[in-house]
């Protein structure tokens, strides 16, 4: 490339105003959350098991307008004849109905999500207690409200304790976004779409170990402390709702 | 992947223990890092980087696109990464094609910021040329040659390099009659600009194995960690993505560790790095 050297290297910014954008005033100390939620407030949580009886496990999770639908199949035989494996294996897959978002059809990338949800139960499976089988989780985001992947994770850990299968620990997820200076919990479609960052925890709170974190945009050292701090407490919280679902249908099954 | 004996596990992991390892570097040193750049002629810029014996290339092009509806203001970035069955038998189909993604997905999380465009290595707004018509979509495609360890780090020290040496043409924008038009734009063969790379981040792998952890991991240890965190960590000391592998749970407060050994980690890496890719610019220069 001989011929670029030749002009002094300028920044390439071609329109440096571009600053235009119909952005919420942020910097504003009394901007509200667009369902005016607070700062460090969660949505409502609904959970349900047992949402599809084929399954051997499923969960329903209504959080605000996200919901999602996950059904745990096996352990069963792996489909794909692969080799032989002493301990169990996890296949995850997700997927969003074509009416979840505004835009017909354009839901978040599908093999991205799966590898993260993936990623985020791995951890919290006893994988030796089935040994050359497979354990498939399928999750279908029904309505993309916002913080689909944290409320799919948790849902899809539902539905593994509703199938038996063995786990360290409840898996718990929040997210946090980071807008302008404020953080905001359990953000919603609207406030992701605009963040300076974003950072989301799965841990299992009963043990306190976080198996998955993603951080992306900017953050200084201080505020991924605060942000984690955050979704940690959020998570213990959400880990207890969680549990009391599962006890709800034991209690509802013996009356 | 690597066959390992129990003693020789036992051994790499005393090693790591006592601060030495295998190969003599202590448990926070980096193996050295080769850089060139503009090794691909067809591409608006490219770079190869070779960290001990992993050998990954990035090269950049750039294109005529549309911006993204929700984000008119902004140019969109790619970045594709293949690894191919002749680096490892163990990448053939879908072995290789999960890794692909993998690094691909954590990449494009440390280097291209929030949904602002906050904490980018590349501002999106950069790349715009006409709002809502034109913008430079920006590809960057990475090849892994040979992989002994550390994939992710070396990609990204490899994009750094490959932007540092893109040439993006200069671009007219010619006044369109009405502002539905499709809006004409010269491109210019001979003016080429070039990025602002001092924003872009450095990627840090902290791998553990046993209850220490070591930096740019060999294949060998990698098969020995239990977990490992990736932190993208740029000039100012902010950490821009951060990704985990590896299964098991981490405590939180070792997170909040790991993040400060990067932090420090990194700016060694930014410095030597940012010299190895100066000091390969100034050999093509002298070329002829």
């Amino acid at each position: 490339m001989a011929s670029k050297t030749g002009s002094t290297p300028a920044t390439y910014s071609p329109s440096p105003a571009t600053h235009k954008k119909k952005r919420i005033p942020i910097a504003d100390v009394d901007w509200v959350r667009p369902d005016s939620r607070g700062f460090y407030q969660c949505r409502p949580a609904y959970l349900r098991t047992g949402a599809v009886s084929p399954a051997a496990g499923s969960a329903y999770a209504e959080f605000g307008n996200t919901k999602v639908i996950v059904s745990v199949f096996g352990p069963r035989e792996s489909k794909k004849a692969m080799m032989y494996s002493d301990t169990g294996r996890l296949n995850c897959d997700v997927s969003y109905t074509t009416f979840a978002t505004p835009n017909r059809g354009q839901g978040s990338d599908k093999k991205e999500l799966s590898s993260m949800l993936h990623k985020a139960l791995e951890g919290a499976i006893i994988l030796e207690s089935f040994p050359k089988t497979c354990v498939d989780v399928f999750a279908l985001v029904l309505e993309s409200g916002g913080s689909d992947l944290p409320v799919v994770i948790s849902c899809a850990s539902l539905a593994l304790a509703d199938a038996g299968i063995l786990l360290y620990d409840l898996v718990a997820s929040v997210s946090v976004s980071c807008v302008g200076k404020n953080l905001v919990i359990d953000p919603v479609s609207e406030e992701e779409s605009y963040n300076d960052g974003s950072l989301m925890i799965t841990c299992m709170p009963s043990r306190n170990q976080v198996t998955q974190l993603i951080v992306d945009g900017e953050w200084s050292t201080p505020k991924i402390h605060d942000a984690m701090e955050l979704c940690l407490g959020a998570c213990s919280k959400l880990g207890e709702v969680m549990r009391s679902c599962l006890k709800d249908v034991v209690t509802d099954l013996k009356e | 992947m690597v066959g390992l004996s129990v003693g020789e596990k036992n051994f790499i992991k005393g090693g790591i223990a006592q601060d030495l390892r295998n190969d003599g570097r202590k448990r926070l040193t980096y193996r050295p890092i080769y850089v060139e750049t503009g090794v691909i002629p067809q591409a608006n810029g490219s770079a190869r980087v070779k960290l001990g014996e992993t050998d990954v290339i990035a090269s950049v092009k750039a294109e005529l696109g549309k911006p993204r509806v929700s984000h008119p203001d902004q140019g969109k970035v790619y970045i594709y990464v293949e690894c191919s069955p002749t680096a490892e038998p163990s990448f053939e189909r879908r072995g290789g094609d999960e890794l692909s993604t993998e690094l691909s997905i954590a990449l494009e999380r440390s280097l291209l910021g929030g949904k602002s465009g906050a904490g980018a290595g590349i501002n999106p707004a950069s790349l715009l040329i006409k709002e809502g018509k034109v913008c430079w979509d920006l590809y960057v495609d990475c090849l892994v040659i040979s992989s002994d360890g550390n994939l992710l780090d070396a990609l990204g020290a490899a994009i750094k390099a490959a932007l540092s040496n893109t040439g993006i043409p200069r671009v007219q924008v010619r006044e369109a009659a009405s502002s539905d038009e499709q809006a004409d734009v010269d491109v210019s063969d001979e003016e080429f600009l070039q990025f602002d790379t001092s924003g872009v981040p450095v990627i840090v792998t902290l791998t553990k194995v046993g209850r220490h952890y070591i930096v740019d991991a060999t294949s060998e240890e990698e098969s020995l960690m239990s977990s490992a965190v990736s932190i993208s960590v740029n000039r100012h000391g902010m950490i821009c993505g951060l990704t985990k592998r590896g299964g098991a749970g981490l405590d939180p407060s070792v997170i909040l560790d790991m993040i400060s050994v990067a932090k420090h980690v990194s700016e060694q890496l930014l410095n030597k790095l940012d010299s190895e890719i100066e000091a390969a610019e100034r050999a093509n220069e002298e070329e002829p």
